[in-house]
Formats: structure tokens, sequence, C-alpha cells
């Protein structure tokens, strides 16, 4: 059957039409050999735009469509289900993208934007002759869904999706729920309790029916893809029997491993078995971490702590595997804060806390019972300066982007401070003030106003220890002046940087991560909690700073977007996917070695290459790899490609 | 609770909040009304010229959406149309909707747009936030890529229907759906669950005393119509007085904002991230101007907002004063801006073509209505309060009522879009939960 195609040229506004001759395109591309109609359009996604798409197949009775606009991840999706309401088949429409490949790179540049674009339809045309009505594949779907991390942004997207019916595994790596925030003191703006507010959350999780808990666990091994994710999952199974322990403390007491404590920053130490970190005080139980554990760390069969229980609590078994098929994965993995030690102009000192530190020393259940004391020496320090942007906005030494909680936790530090030390001084220095949320100008205000804390506009260039004090040298850029403050304790509001580990979880899952290592969204407006790779989604501050309330609304927004999926019955899979032609393959597996999805192997017996569709994403590098061309992406076979270029070599005079 | 469980959800306002929020809900599977009060979904941002930190415009990533809502097979878009009264709980709520008249019947209207060509009366365009340069007609839809394309009848201007003269669109329409003789229409509905999210507006400018009231200096929202390729002026930059290129703009942030004694004592938000992208857009359309931006701090605390600024101060020269404006007024063919750098300690006088002022953001006073009957509760300022601000961001406290969008308070695109899907979850959790039967959920649901 001959090809009756159909080449519609979007203005997109001024965007193409002011670099792109587009009457000019249309003309010329009229009478092109199969082209049955042209036409142009200031904006051909909108509905009216659309409407002339529709009527043009139907009149003309198109059997393709080549739709000459912005790039096709923005409207391919869009033009083919246009295609499809019209009874024609979706994957006989391509997308000639002179937007991004043309009009915006040689703006101001008529003529050769020009040509350009016609090169661009015209090999599109020749593509489209080519392809193929294909239909899409059909996936299972495996209701269940893994959240990676379990604070805040874990616990609700959990919440939401069991609320919504399914079930819903949570990982979490430490041996408590809550993250970062269980560490805190109070939360801005409301000043209520971190441990009550996180709390009430852990209730409601733990008792949530749809929802099963694993700490101290982590993902080991992930194939598969979404739908049908089958992840291998590592436990370590708690060491110490809580129904036999009466929490007599010997364990404690004999244990030879003891290691500045994660939980309070390193502000006291810990046995490797000792009080779980994290835990209300009602309901203290002891817990064995394998980190720390000389067993672990040297290999050593060390039997200390089980030779000293009386009660035949502590046993120490092997680490348990768990292997579970889930339909999506979640990855809230949270974030850290950047080393106090990476500010080589501020003195490694005892004395100088990092935000996190700070937070563990103003907690009612912290080490010092919510004492503020200096390290060194116990005393209660009356000048204390805040340094906010340690680390951050500091593109030439450290960090260029801003990490968004700071200048609101530093405020609420300090105020607490004062709260607790009124004859204290506090000092907080700054670049700006960034209290941009619901009441977070007015709390700053306040706390300005009620505790007389003292604002300076500046950075902090030194930081020295002088005797007794540490001596804090910046500049006040409003009065000029260079400030020299003699301060007891100095509180450093350090950048927020991915939780350690970050970068190779996203390997393991074969997701992005972005220059800093936080997790990569696909788009920041229009996919926020999706990630590039089907069925994983994101939440919380592994994907950037944020506050609570923001992690909070972002989980749900995960969430919904997996009960979403969950609504369908099986999903669909784009089969533009490999094919491999079995007269032609001589089984080599180069094929299978430049997979990145694992979706080809070599069938052992016929030694042939078999595609595993469900995985194949269409990328091409098996048919790049194919010394014989048996393996072809179906609609971008190499003959495709070979008409395409050799347009562009025909219209550029260029030699093949 | 009743013993029939509405799985319908009701959402009020249009804007970028509300179309996420129904995408996500009809994707899961239920039915959603969208209830715009205006003749067309996108609300704010598709008047935008581009939009931070990506740039890229608004007609690329919000009309697919729009036409998507459109298109939908469990999405009703009542456009036009408003909430008069609601009754009822969770799962059983009966809304009453007035359906003003548009004057033409929207069954017959195929949206082809002879009636607003032929149509010989001019008006100020709402889009185009009554700007000189681009007025409307009498009949009209509010911009070339509204959902639904349908057009209405302006009642105030139409002749018709002040003077009984002109019925021009009657003898042109090919469909013949004009009827000046329609009157408001009530209907009731019945849904489980309702969001709100009527969204902001700008304080006026008029608020301001101490700025001049002049044609020349305008707000956010003017400046955005003025940028847009597909605006009033097709992009090209003019100011409003005499249509000249103006090389000397000045913004002013914070008007009206962060000021507790004169006017608003919150920050809006938004302000600091969109003069940027305005004094860069303009920068990219008058390379040879220049552009100043007053401050009092600059928040750009977004994924990849600080990078945006920086690259504003270093590729785009953008001159950043801190400092209050203290005085604006006209002098001449110019408009002087009268500051206090507070870093130099100077007073700084700029003489300006064009000052842009960043009005504070107010909730929506067109949502006034909805959270009366609603019963919400609401800031001092109108700003719908959710039920507790960090463990429950979208609930308003009422079961089965949430809230989306920068009705809640000040927020831009991203965030809008990440708490929309936040209520949509709610929604969709609430509507499986029951379906599932299952009744230990839903006690805990609804109490
Ligand atoms: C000093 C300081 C003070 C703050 N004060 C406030 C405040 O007052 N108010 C406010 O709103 N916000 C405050 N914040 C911000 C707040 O801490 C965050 O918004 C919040 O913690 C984000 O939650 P999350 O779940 O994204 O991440 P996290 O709290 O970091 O939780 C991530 C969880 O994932 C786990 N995890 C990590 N990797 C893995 C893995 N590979 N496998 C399994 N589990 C893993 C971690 O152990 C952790 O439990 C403050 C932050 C800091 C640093
Ligand atoms: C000058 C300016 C520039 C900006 N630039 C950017 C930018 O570049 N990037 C960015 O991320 N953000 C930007 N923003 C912020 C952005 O506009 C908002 O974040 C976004 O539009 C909020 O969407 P919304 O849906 O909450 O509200 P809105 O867009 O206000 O939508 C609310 C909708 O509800 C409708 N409505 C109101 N009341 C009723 C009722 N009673 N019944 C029915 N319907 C009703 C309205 O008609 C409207 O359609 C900018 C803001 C301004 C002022
Ligand atoms: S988004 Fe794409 S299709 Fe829509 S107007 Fe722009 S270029 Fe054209």
């Amino acid at each position: 059957m001959k090809p009756r195609i159909g080449v519609f040229v979007c203005h997109c506004g001024l965007n193409i039409a002011a670099t792109v001759e587009v009457s000019e395109v249309v003309k010329a591309i009229k009478d092109y050999p199969g082209v049955v109609h042209a036409q142009d359009y200031i904006y051909m996604c909108s509905d009216p735009g659309q409407e002339l798409v529709r009527k043009a197949i139907r009149e003309k009775n198109l059997t393709g469509l080549v739709m000459s606009n912005c790039s096709p991840s923005l409207h391919e999706r869009t033009f083919r289900n246009l295609a499809a309401s019209e009874g024609l088949n979706p994957y006989l429409v391509e997308v000639a993208n002179i937007r991004e490949y043309c009009s915006w790179p040689h703006q101001g540049d008529k003529e050769t934007a020009t040509k350009k674009a016609l090169t661009i339809i015209k090999a599109t045309i020749e593509r489209v002759k080519r392809n193929q009505a294909l239909v899409p594949l059909i996936v299972p779907l495996q209701k269940r869904v893994l959240v990676l991390g379990g604070g805040v942004a874990g616990m609700q997207t959990a919440l939401d999706i069991a609320e919504g019916g399914y079930p819903v595994t949570i990982l979490e790596k430490e041996a408590y729920l809550g993250g970062r925030v269980r560490q805190l003191d109070r939360t801005f703006i409301s000043l209520e309790s971190a441990p009550d507010l996180v709390n009430e959350m852990i209730d409601r999780t733990l008792k949530q029916p749809n929802i099963e808990v694993l700490t101290t666990a982590q993902i080991e091994n992930l194939s598969g893809y979404v739908g049908n994710f089958e992840v291998r999952i590592r436990q370590q199974i708690p060491w110490v029997d809580p129904d036999k322990c009466n929490g007599c403390e010997a364990c404690i007491t004999a244990c030879p491993a003891e290691v500045p404590s994660a939980f309070d920053r390193g502000l006291v130490t810990r046995k490797a078995i000792d009080w779980t970190p994290g835990e209300r005080s009602g309901d203290k139980s002891i817990f064995l971490d394998h980190q720390v554990c000389r067993r672990v760390t040297h290999q050593e069969n060390c039997t200390a702590c089980q030779e000293a229980c009386k009660e035949g609590a502590i046993a120490y078994p092997e680490d348990r595997f768990i292997e579970q098929t889930y339909g999506a994965i979640v990855v809230a993995t949270g974030h850290d804060l950047y080393r106090k030690s990476a500010l080589t102009e501020y003195a490694e000192d005892p004395d100088v806390l990092d935000a996190l530190q700070f937070e563990r020393m103003l907690a009612e259940d912290g080490p010092t019972g919510g004492k503020v004391m200096r390290p060194s020496d116990g005393k209660v320090p009356k000048e204390v300066v805040f340094v906010q942007c340690a680390g951050s906005r500091d593109p030439d030494k450290h960090f260029p982007y801003c990490s968004k909680v700071c200048c609101m936790y530093t405020c609420k530090e300090a105020r607490r401070y004062k709260e607790k030390v009124p004859d204290g001084q506090a000092y907080l220095f700054y670049i700006d003030i960034r209290s941009t949320g619901k009441g977070y100008e007015e709390f700053v205000k306040e706390s300005v106003e009620k505790e007389r804390l003292l604002y300076l506009k500046g950075k902090v260039s030194k930081i020295a220890r002088q005797g007794d004090k540490l001596l804090v040298l910046g500049g006040d850029t409003i009065t000029g002046v260079q400030v020299e403050i003699e301060a007891d304790l100095v509180v450093l509001a350090m950048a927020t940087v991915p939780n350690p580990g970050a970068k190779e979880l996203a390997r393991l899952l074969n997701i992005n991560t972005d220059p800093y290592g936080f997790i990569q969204e696909a788009h920041p407006k229009l996919a926020p909690v999706e990630t590039l790779t089907a069925g994983i989604y994101l939440a919380g501050t592994s994907q950037a700073p944020k506050d609570i309330p923001h992690t909070i609304y972002q989980a749900g927004g995960a969430a919904s977007k997996i009960l979403s999926l969950f609504s369908r019955k099986e999903l669909v899979h784009e089969p533009l996917v490999a094919r491999v032609d079995t007269e032609i393959c001589a089984g080599c597996g180069y094929c299978r070695d430049n997979c990145a999805f694992q979706a080809v192997d070599v069938d052992p017996i016929r030694k042939k290459a078999v595609v595993n569709e469900a995985l194949c994403e269409g990328c091409g590098a098996c048919a790049t790899a194919c010394p014989s061309g048996a393996i072809q992406v179906k609609n971008l076979d190499s003959k495709q490609v070979f008409d395409m270029i050799s347009i562009v070599t025909q219209d550029y005079s260029l030699q093949p | 609770m009743s013993e029939t469980f509405e799985k319908k959800a009701l959402i009020v306002g249009g804007g970028v909040a509300g179309i996420q929020a129904a995408l996500d809900i009809a994707d899961g599977g239920y039915q959603v009304i969208l209830v715009e009060r205006t003749p067309s979904i996108g609300g704010h941002m598709v008047q935008l010229s581009e939009v931070f930190p990506t740039l890229d415009c608004p007609q690329c990533i919000l009309t697919p959406k729009m036409v998507m809502c459109g298109q939908h097979p469990n999405i009703d878009i009542k456009a036009y149309c408003e909430v008069e009264s609601v009754t009822g709980e969770v799962g059983n709520f009966t809304v009453k909707i007035r359906h003003k008249a548009t004057y033409v019947d929207w069954d017959a209207c195929t949206g082809c747009g002879q009636c607003e060509q032929k149509c010989p009366t001019k008006a100020p365009s709402e889009f185009n936030r009554e700007l000189a340069f681009g007025p409307r007609k009498a009949i009209y839809s509010p911009f070339a890529q509204a959902v639904p394309n349908k057009r209405v009848i302006d009642p105030d201007h139409c002749l018709k229907l002040t003077k009984d003269k002109c019925g021009i669109c009657a003898k042109v329409c090919p469909t013949q759906a004009i009827r000046y003789d329609q009157k408001d229409w009530f209907e009731e509905i019945k849904v489980g669950a309702i969001i709100v999210a009527t969204g902001y507006e700008l304080y006026k400018k008029e608020n301001l005393t101490e700025y001049a009231t002049d044609p020349d200096v305008i707000d956010g929202l003017e400046f955005e119509r003025i940028l847009c390729p597909s605006g009033p002026t097709a992009g090209v930059i003019r100011r409003p007085s005499d249509e000249k290129e103006p090389k000397e703009v000045v913004f002013v942030q914070c008007a009206g904002s962060r000021d507790p004694d004169k006017h608003l004592p919150y920050c809006s938000r938004v302000c600091c991230m969109y003069c940027c992208k305005m004094a860069m857009l303009y920068k990219h359309a008058v390379p040879d101007g220049q552009a100043y931006i007053f401050y009092i701090d600059v928040r750009t605390d977004g994924k990849m907002y600080e990078e945006f600024y920086q690259r504003g101060v270093e590729e785009d020269r953008i001159v950043y004063l801190r400092g209050k404006v203290s005085k604006i007024f006209r002098q001449g063919d110019k408009i002087v801006v009268f500051g206090m750098d507070t870093l130099t300690g100077k007073r700084v006088e700029v003489e300006a073509d064009l000052v842009v002022l960043a009005m504070a953001m107010i909730p929506n006073p067109a949502g006034e209505k909805v959270k009366k009957v609603l019963n919400l509760k609401t800031d001092q300022f109108g700003f719908i309060t959710e039920a507790h601000a960090k463990l429950h961001p979208v609930e308003t406290g009422i079961d089965g009522i949430f809230v989306a969008g920068t009705a809640q308070a000040p927020k831009d695109i991203p965030e809008t879009v990440a708490q929309a899907g936040g209520a949509a979850s709610k929604v969709l959790s609430l509507f499986s939960g029951v379906e599932k039967g299952q009744e230990a959920v839903l006690k805990e649901l609804t109490g």
C-alpha cells in the first residue's frame, strides 16, 4: 500500500516560528513523495490543534503522521493517543523535533534553521514509511510496595498506600523508625516535641495492618521491572531476645567495643551492645549493633556479652534473606549533614558542633538531658555563635546549592538555646534569611523580638581557639565592619547532603542521581516524584533538602502515583523493543553483554539470543553491538536509520 | 456514616493544583468533577511566560495536562461554574453548582471562533491582566488553548445584552449556538470527597500608596503577559504608557510582603525566584537593557534555585540592590525609584523606564464563598488552615475535605504539584480503602 503521510508543523507560539520559516517548510514538504497532507498551526498540542490533526486523519485517510514540533519526550504520547482515538495505529506517528534540535539552537539564523527543519522532517518521513503497526505488551502487576527508608517520608508514603488497601514493606537500615526527625529536639514553627510528633506517626505505622516493617534491613539485590521487581532483602536478626532480656545491663558492662554514638552524633559513646537508640523511654530495649560488634568488625569470636548474660538472651544467628516481588519501589533514604571537618577554615574543636549535635544537646532525651553545655568542660555557654550556610551556597569551595532548612532550624535552635539560657547571647551569621514557608517569616520576626537574637549579615572567615574561648571572625556586610566574637560554643548549620550510600543504592536500582548525589526526579514540574525508571518513585530529602511539611506532601504525591498505578489490572509496556532474527543470529552474546537492562540472554540450547520484552527499554545498544545485524529495534531498524542518514547526506552534500 | 459511599471527587479550582489532583484521581480509576469559575481551566500558570528554574514554557508543560483533563473519561470539567452550597459528610456530600449564563449553548459551540472575530466590541481581558494592549472581545474565550474550547459572552459589554443592538455573533455562528436569553442554572451532584484548590491573587498595587499609580508601574503578572511569546505583545517588551522598549527596568521585591506594619507580615515565597526569572527573560529579549532588583533577602531555596540565581547575576548581569524602595514617582519620561542600599549604606536613585512590583500573594477572593459554605478554617489572611502543619498538611480538619496549592499558602509550581499529589493520594486511599471494604481503615479515616 502506498504511504499517505500527514506532516504537521507547529509554531509553538514563537518558540519555533520566530526562527523556522514555518510556511516555507509546509510549502516545501507538501509535494514530498508519500506526503498527502501538510499543515501548520500555532499550538498543535492545544485542543483546536489536535482537532486539525484528527480531521486530516479522517478526511485524508492518513497512514502515518510526522509531528514536527517539540521534543518527543513532551508530546509524542499526546499525538500517539490522538492517532489511536482516530483508529490509526499510534506507532505510525513519529515526532520530528524542530524545537530543541533546531529552532532553539539556531535562534537568529532563519535560513539555517529552516533548511535544517526540512531535513529533519524529511528524514522522519522516511522513518515513518517503514514503521510498523505495533501492539503494546501486557505485563502482570504485583500490587505490593517496597519503601526504602523509614523516616517521615517513608512512613507517610507507606501509610497512604496501606490505607488504600495495598500491602507495603518498609526497609529501614537502622534499628528504629523516624529517621532524622527522631534525633531532633523540637520542630519549627510550632516548637512541638519532635519525638512526640514522630512517635505518633510510628504508632500509626506499626498499627497499620497492611504495613510490614523490617528494621536493620537493606536491599541486597534487585532485578525485574515495574510491576514485577524481584527483590532480595538482607535483614539482621536481633542478637538479643527481647522476651528473655531483663535489662540488667551486665552485657553492656562486659562489651569491649565502645564507639561514638551515631544517634547522639558522637556527643557520647556507646557499646556495641547497648540501649536501642531512638526508642521511647517507656519501652527501652537492649540492641546489639552488628556494625560495631567485634564479631563483625574484627571477625573475632567474641562472646563477652553472651557469657555475661544470666538469662541466656543472647545468640548470634546469621542474617536472614527475604525474597519478594514488588510492583513498585519508593526511595526515601533521606539525608545527612556535610562533614564539619570539610570546612578547614573552622577549627576542629570539641566546642564547634554541627546542628544535629546541637539538636541532640537540646533534646530532653539526649545525652545531656536537654542541658546546654560545652562538650569541652561542661560549662554553660553564654555566647553562642550560629553559622548558616556552612558548606552551602559556596560554589567555589563546597556546594553551590541552598540547603533550604538551615535558616529555619538555626533560628529555632537559637531560640531554644535562649529559652534554656536566658542570660546568654545568640549571634547568627547569615547571607539571606530564607524563611519562606507558611508562618515562617513571622516565626523569625517573633524570635528576634522575643529572644533578642542578633542576626549578622555576612560570612564567617575564621574560627580559632583562644584559650577558653572560640574566636569567631566575620564580616558584617551591612555595617561594613569586621566583627569579632569571643564565643563559648559555635554551631555550624552544615549543608544537607544525601545519606551515605545513596549513590550505590541508585546504581543498584538503576536510577539517576544529580551532581550532588541526590536522587534525580524525572521532571521538576511534570514528574517530580518519579524517577526515570518506571515503577521507582522518590520522596523526601533523598531528592533534595526540604522540611517536614514539604516532605509529607511529597510522600503523599509518590503514594498517589502508586495508587493510580495499582488501580489498573495489568501494565502496558511500549512495544518498541528489540527483535531477533533467528535465521541470522549466531548466539555470540555481544548483545547480552551490552544490555544495561539485563533484557537479552542467549538460549544455551538453541544458541540464539532471546529478548525479555518486558525488560527491554528499546535503547538499541544490542543492535549496535551485533556483528551481523540480527538484533534490531522495532520501528528503528538499521534500514530506517540508513534511510534517515541518506536524507541528511543528500541535503548537505556530504559523503556518506 | 450513611450506607452509600460516593466514590467520586469534587475539585474546586482548575489551576495547576486542581488539574494535577484531578488527573491523579482520574488515573486512579475514580470520577472527578472539576469546577472552575472562569471559562477555562489553567489558572495563573497559563498566564506565565516561562517558568523557573528550567525556563520551559507553561504552554508546553501545562496545556498537555489541560488537554488530558478535557479528554479524560473520568473527568467532568464544569467551567464557568461555582459552588453554591454543600451539605452532608465524607462519602456523601450534596453539592449545588451554579452554571453561570454563558449566553452560548456549549453543546452546540464548536469553538470555531468566528463570533469572536466578528464581534465589534472590545473589553479589557482578565487573562491579559487588563493591559491596554491586550483587549478581548465581548464574546470570547480567554486564550487560544482554552479547555474547554468554548465561548462566553460578557454581559457587561455585549451590545445586544446592554443595549439590544448588534447581534452579530448570532448571525455568524454556524451552529446557531448563541442564546441571549440564557439564565444561570443550577445542578445538584453527589460526591464523596472534596479538594479545595482555589488558588491565589495578587495584592492590589493601589494599596501601596508610596508607589506611584502609573501605567508604567506594573505587577508581576502584568509583566509575565508582556514577556509571554503568545501574549498581547507577542513577546516584544513594551511599556504600557507609550509602547516603547524599556531600557532600564526596576523590580521591587516584597511589595506588600514582609511588612507587618503597613501591609502583610508573611513572605510570598515565589517572588524572589520569579523576579530573577523575569529579569533574565527581559535581558534575553533586550540584551542592551539593564535590570535592577531591590530585595531584602534573596530566597532561592529550591532544588537548582540557588544555581539559577547565580546564573542571573553572572550571565545576565542583573544588579541586585539590597534594601527597600521608599518612593517611586514619575519625572517626565522616566520613573524615579528611590531606595536605600543597606549594604553600602548609600541612597540609590534609579531612573527607570518600567517598574515591576512583586506584589504579595493573597488567597483568591473568589474562593471566599466556597470556604464559607464548607466551613473551612482559615488564617487571618484567608489561607486555608491545614489540620496539622507537619503531619496532615493537605487535610482541613473536616473529614473528606482536602486542600491543595496556593489556597493553603503561597508556593511555587513544583510544590503545588507535589501538594496536589498529596491531596489526591488522600482521596485515592479513602476511595480504594472503602472499595476494599476495609472497615478498620474506614473507621480510622472517618472517625
Ligand atoms: C539539624 C536539623 C534540624 C531540623 N529541624 C527541622 C524542624 O524543626 N522542622 C522541620 O520541618 N524540619 C527540620 N529538619 C528537616 C527534617 O529533618 C527533614 O525534613 C526530614 O528528616 C526528612 O525526612 P526523610 O524521611 O526524607 O529523611 P530522613 O529523616 O533522613 O530519613 C531517612 C531514613 O532512611 C533510612 N535509610 C537511609 N538509607 C537507607 C537504605 N539504603 N536502606 C534503608 N534505609 C535507609 C535512614 O536510616 C533514615 O531512617 C531539620 C534537619 C536538620 C538537619
Ligand atoms: C508573577 C508570577 C510569576 C510566577 N512564576 C512562577 C514560575 O516561574 N515558576 C513557578 O514554579 N511558579 C511561579 N509562580 C507561582 C505560580 O503561579 C503558582 O505556584 C501556581 O499558579 C499555583 O497554582 P494554584 O492552582 O494553586 O492556583 P491558581 O493558579 O490561582 O488557580 C486557582 C484556580 O481556581 C479558580 N477558582 C478560584 N476560586 C474559585 C471558585 N470559587 N470556584 C471555582 N474555581 C475557582 C481560579 O479561577 C483558578 O483557575 C509565579 C507567580 C506569580 C505571581
Ligand atoms: S509544546 Fe510542542 S506541540 Fe505544543 S506548542 Fe510547543 S512545540 Fe508545539
